[in-house]
């Protein structure tokens, strides 16, 4: 089950002409690779998320998982996609002011799963992610860290076969960035899921097995010189 | 050069505030609107319902002061008597008397080329211009203007067709006359009585017409300063036991105690009214709370001091406030005027009751007020965040909307509340009748008390049902809601609102109607033709038959037996109460169905027999009347002793009902006028043929009316359900306008929550999928408040029966109107699920890369 990008252009319209957010990109992530994928702001790092999300269909190039041609899925079919085999988390978290347990079965009810099976579903991941003891509390008690776990075992819930991370670290400080880094490499090892990061978080280096850097639509293997030293300060 | 002052408000200039507030409408447009429209509302609903209320007693207040001017008290004849001339000229001699003028009152129907109307005739002594009143100055001496005709209001001459110098058929105490339009008088002579349904003329051409030559029943009259007491005295000694002595502007404390009832009523409906208008912006402004919170952040960060953000916030919630609350002064206006408009029928048959809007400024204060207070209450709330003990920032670190959360222990002491104030009331209108307006309030506060408490186990209950059945949707809509509590909790609370309202007071109003045809159909139903003057639901209009000695001498194998009901309008204390006189053979001497207490074969049986009443259970209760007691009656000849036979509802007039049997009304009312005629047919002739047959023998008298016991009762009903229309019209108005603001406000809190859909789509749900979920999400938070409203609204319903059974009289028995509670809820949730499906399905197309921050 390998995420395979294949000559992947996608464009935007910006101020009368098109503007490449990813120009001719191709990347693979194998079963149980962690990469992470750095670039400035306004780089096409979330652009190329989106497109491994089905979230967006490519102007050119082609998107694949698992053999599947995700860039040609319809609305209903990409739909259906995400919800059975890929996990998405997001930087703002995106929960509701239910329980941590309810926040992460949510996902699973559009599966056609019961309020009860959901739970049952959801349960193993919310204690994976160290938050066995809380699974009825709201995020509103509990910390940054905490949420982003709530989040993450979300993610995991329906048991991926792709992880998908948009600046998972982002709004937690570096303690709690290091914890949640740790726990993705992790579950990507233990499930031998493919991960794709995006980030600007420069501990991120120490828990992937690739970096790449997003410049101008344009993807480059490793760390870019400039990038390592502004994202290091 | 001068330097003009720059007003500043806690140390931020005006111009600056003004600056900031442009700058807010022009970003968050939708949601001032949203949160302005609320509360415009609820400021219309006040001030529409206030002023339709005030403008009943209003208008009869102003017609009493344009006729009466500086007049201070009054000389009456108890109807439908009169009395000589000459007591006026010796009141006029009275040393004490600086002004008085006589006036002769009838009421009558009046025919022009368009249509008839029914109107009070007024005849008028020119000493009345003296009196000063605005419908009077202006008239000059009257000779010329009336002389030898009738002047009309304008509305009355448009009404009818009549134009000056034309003729009209005038019917006064059952006799027809054609008389000459001689003026057509418009506000700019004769003010507000431009609109009231009056035929004036001078007093020897209004007592030849009336047939009452010499006579006139009242004299209104201005001491000199300081002899008040004295000729106050003087005149009671005239008066003797058969006039009445009071107060000038007695007419309208006579109006006020009947218009009670429906004034209580509406009352409710202000209270209610305004609660929904407060709750409605209220869910406005909790829309903006989150943007409103960051506002003060962002502005705290930039160095703002808590005296600056708090100018800025309160200068933003007046301005909202005042141009809101303008909006809903111009919008309620515009209630009074269309919609509240309708003058009550039963009210108008024995006042000068006009629609003639009345608007003081107290009434525009008050719904002013309560606009200004909603603005500033709701948009206070997040001044919060300028506690000391809470960082500048800490709003941009809270996770999903703050302040959506509702504890357990919120939720347990809210509903605590609601039962305690249940209790409350109960204990207080058990004790107290009288109370249950206020009492309808206190529990409309009851019912939103309950609504945390039905919200969380409601969103348990589905959660429960989701666990074990494959309801994803729903179980996702509970969860979502919750999620969203306050803001649920506050647009159920509407929705109960509404709904309380209108199962309350709709359902005491179906009760009382159904009573009140019960009444009709027992009155109207023992005779199988009448015959009746025109106009007059309360039977109380006398008449003349031409051929007194036998009207229906050629209908001898048609009619097999006549009776004449009598009957009028007595002023006892503050009520102005209904005497209705029954022939001692009818069959419906005390009406079965009206009987609360008392022994109906044996009342009947002393009815007929002469010296005995019944009362309403009202006037029993004030003047401590029980059955077999004695009844005290002041009349036309004087004090009429009689023993109350039974006590029975009021049969639908609000001021009270006494029933006494023809021939002592006529012994003691010295009249034998018939205010209706009830025929009885032989064996084999329908009514409908009867009614004909009379119809021809009565051809010359074409304002009597001849109907078929089915077609009076029909006639009576009507003008009955006319009488409540107002009612009716404000409890759905209410309902529409909840369910559309509602609808308005649940699609903007759901285009609010684009990110959180957006988030949902990037998970896996669909647009099907998400989009059941937010009509799910409508449909539990409508449901909870139509449910609460519901229960709540018929406990309030029984209470607002029993206090119209207990404490005015009518006849409401207590029933839950299934079918009008289903339409209710039907109507509130269809319009609103409507609207909501539009916007719903259009949110649910977000795209899911909303939810992505690029």
């Amino acid at each position: 089950m390998t995420l395979e990008l294949r000559e992947v252009s996608k464009h935007y319209d910006g101020a009368g002409e098109a503007v490449a957010a990813v120009d001719r990109v191709s990347l693979t992530v194998a079963p149980g690779e962690f990469v992470a994928l750095y670039g400035p702001s306004g780089s096409g790092k979330t652009t190329l998320l989106m497109l491994a999300a089905a979230i967006m269909t490519p102007d050119a190039g082609s998107v694949l998982f698992d053999g599947l041609e995700v860039s040609s899925l319809t609305a209903s079919e990409s739909a259906r996609y995400r919800r059975e085999r890929t996990g998405v988390v997001f930087q703002s978290f995106h929960l509701t002011g239910a329980s941590a347990l309810e926040n992460a079965a949510v996902k699973l009810l559009a599966l056609g799963m019961t309020l009860g099976e959901a739970q049952n579903a959801a349960r193993p991941w919310l204690e994976r992610v160290g938050l066995g003891e809380r699974i009825e509390h709201t995020p509103a008690q509990m910390s940054m860290g905490e949420r982003q776990r709530v989040a993450i075992a979300r993610a995991l819930a329906n048991d991926p076969d792709l992880l998908l991370a948009d600046e998972p670290t982002g709004n937690l400080d570096s303690k709690r960035s290091r914890e949640i880094l740790e726990l993705l490499a992790e579950i990507c090892r233990e499930r031998q899921v493919p991960v794709l990061l995006v980030t600007h978080d420069p501990q991120a280096t120490s828990f992937v097995d690739r970096v790449y850097t997003l410049r101008d639509g344009k993807l480059t293997e490793g760390l870019a010189l400039d990038l390592h030293a502004s994202i290091a300060q | 050069m001068r330097v003009l002052p720059n007003p500043t408000l806690f140390g931020m200039r005006v111009s600056v505030l003004f600056g900031l507030y442009r700058r807010r409408l022009r970003d968050h447009t939708v949601t001032e609107l949203l949160a302005g429209g609320g509360i415009a509302i609820g400021v219309a609903l006040v001030f529409g319902v206030l002023v339709a209320n005030g403008s009943i007693i209003g208008s009869v207040r102003e017609d009493v002061r344009a006729v009466g001017g500086s007049a201070d008290l009054e000389l009456v004849a108890r109807s439908p008597a009169t009395f000589s001339a000459r007591l006026a000229d010796r009141i006029a001699s009275l040393p004490g008397v600086e002004r008085s003028a006589s006036l002769l009152r009838e009421y009558g129907v009046i025919v022009g080329p368009r249509g008839s109307e029914r109107v009070q005739f007024v005849g008028l002594d020119p000493g009345l211009i003296t009196l000063g009143g605005f419908a009077t100055k202006n008239l000059g001496s009257g000779e010329l203007l009336l002389a030898r005709g009738v002047g009309l209001p304008s509305q009355l001459a448009s009404a009818i067709g009549a134009e000056t110098r034309r003729m009209v058929t005038l019917v006064v105490n059952g006799s027809s006359s054609r008389v000459r339009v001689r003026a057509v008088l418009n506000s700019g002579t004769i003010g507000p009585l431009a609109s009231v349904p009056l035929v004036a003329a001078l007093l020897p051409y209004a007592q030849a017409i009336a047939g009452t030559p010499g006579q006139v029943n009242q004299v209104l009259i201005k001491p000199r300063a300081g002899s008040e007491r004295q000729v106050t005295a003087e005149l009671r000694a005239l008066a003797g036991n058969t006039l009445d002595v009071g107060p000038a502007d007695n007419e309208v404390r006579l109006a006020e105690t009947a218009a009670v009832p429906v004034n209580r009523s509406t009352s409710l409906f202000v209270a209610i009214a305004a609660m929904v208008g407060f709750l409605l912006a209220l869910n406005a402004m909790l829309l903006t709370i989150p943007e409103r919170r960051r506002a003060i952040a962002d502005m705290r960060i930039q160095g703002f001091d808590v005296k600056q953000v708090l100018a800025i916030v309160v200068f933003q919630a007046l301005v909202l406030g005042i141009v809101a609350s303008c909006v809903g002064v111009v919008a309620g206006d515009l209630l009074a005027r269309t919609l509240f408009h309708e003058v009550p029928s039963y009210l108008a048959t024995a006042f000068p009751v006009t629609g003639n809007q009345t608007v003081h400024a107290g009434t525009v204060l008050v719904a002013f007020g309560c606009g200004l207070l909603a603005a500033l209450l709701v948009s206070l709330s997040p001044i919060f965040d300028l506690r000391s003990d809470r960082p500048v920032d800490a709003v941009f670190h809270e996770t999903g909307e703050p302040g959506q959360t509702l504890t357990h222990r919120t939720t347990v002491r809210a509903a605590a509340l609601g039962a305690i104030l249940i209790v409350l009331v109960s204990v207080c209108v058990l004790l107290d009748a009288a109370l249950t307006v206020f009492g309808g309030v206190v529990l409309a506060l009851a019912a939103l008390c309950f609504i945390p408490l039905l919200f969380q186990a409601t969103c348990r209950a589905l959660k429960g049902f989701a666990r074990r059945w494959h309801g994803g949707m729903v179980a996702v809509a509970a969860i979502e809601i919750n999620g969203t509590a306050t803001r649920s909790v506050a647009l159920a609370g509407v929705a109960a609102l509404a709904v309380y309202g209108v199962v309350a007071v709709g359902g005491a109003r179906h009760d009382l109607l159904r009573g009140l045809d019960n009444a009709i159909t027992e009155e109207w139903g023992s005779a199988p033709v009448w015959v009746t003057p025109d106009g007059n639901i309360f039977d109380a209009d006398g008449f003349r038959v031409e051929n007194p000695a036998n009207p229906f001498a050629g209908a001898g194998t048609t009619v097999a037996s006549v009776h004449i009901h009598q009957g009028g309008f007595l002023d006892l204390g503050t009520h102005r109460i209904w005497v209705r006189a029954v022939p001692a053979n009818n069959s419906t001497m005390v009406l079965s169905s009206q009987l609360l207490k008392g022994d109906l074969a044996s009342a009947t049986a002393r009815m007929r027999e002469g010296g005995w009443a019944t009362v309403s259970s009202g006037l029993a209760e004030e003047h401590h009347l029980h059955t077999g007691g004695r009844l005290l009656l002041p009349t036309p000849s004087g004090i009429a002793p009689l023993r109350v036979a039974a006590i029975t509802t009021n049969t639908g007039w609000p001021s009270g009902t006494i029933s006494v049997n023809t021939r002592d009304y006529s012994r003691y009312w010295l009249s034998t006028t018939p205010t209706a005629i009830s025929l009885s047919l032989r064996p084999g002739v329908t009514p409908a043929a009867g009614r004909d047959l009379v119809k021809g023998l009565l051809k010359s008298q074409p304002s009597l009316r001849v109907q078929t016991s089915q077609e009076r009762i029909a006639e009576v009903e009507s003008s009955v359900r006319q009488g409540l229309r107002t009612l009716s019209e404000i409890s759905t108005l209410l309902l529409v306008v909840a369910a559309l603001a509602l609808a308005t406000a649940l699609s903007t809190a759901i285009y609010q929550r684009r990110a959180r859909l957006s988030s949902l789509k990037a998970q896996g749900f669909d647009r099907g999928q998400l989009w059941r979920c937010l009509l799910l999400e409508s449909a539990i938070v409508l449901g909870i408040g139509c449910l609460d409203g519901v229960v709540m609204g018929v406990y309030a319903h029984a209470l607002g029966d029993r206090y119209l059974r207990l404490d005015v009289g009518f006849p409401a028995p207590f029933s839950v109107g299934g079918a009008q509670v289903v339409l209710t809820l039907l109507l509130m949730l269809g319009i609103a699920l409507a609207i909501i499906a539009l916007p719903g399905y259009s949110a649910a197309g977000v795209s899911a890369r909303a939810s992505f921050q690029e």
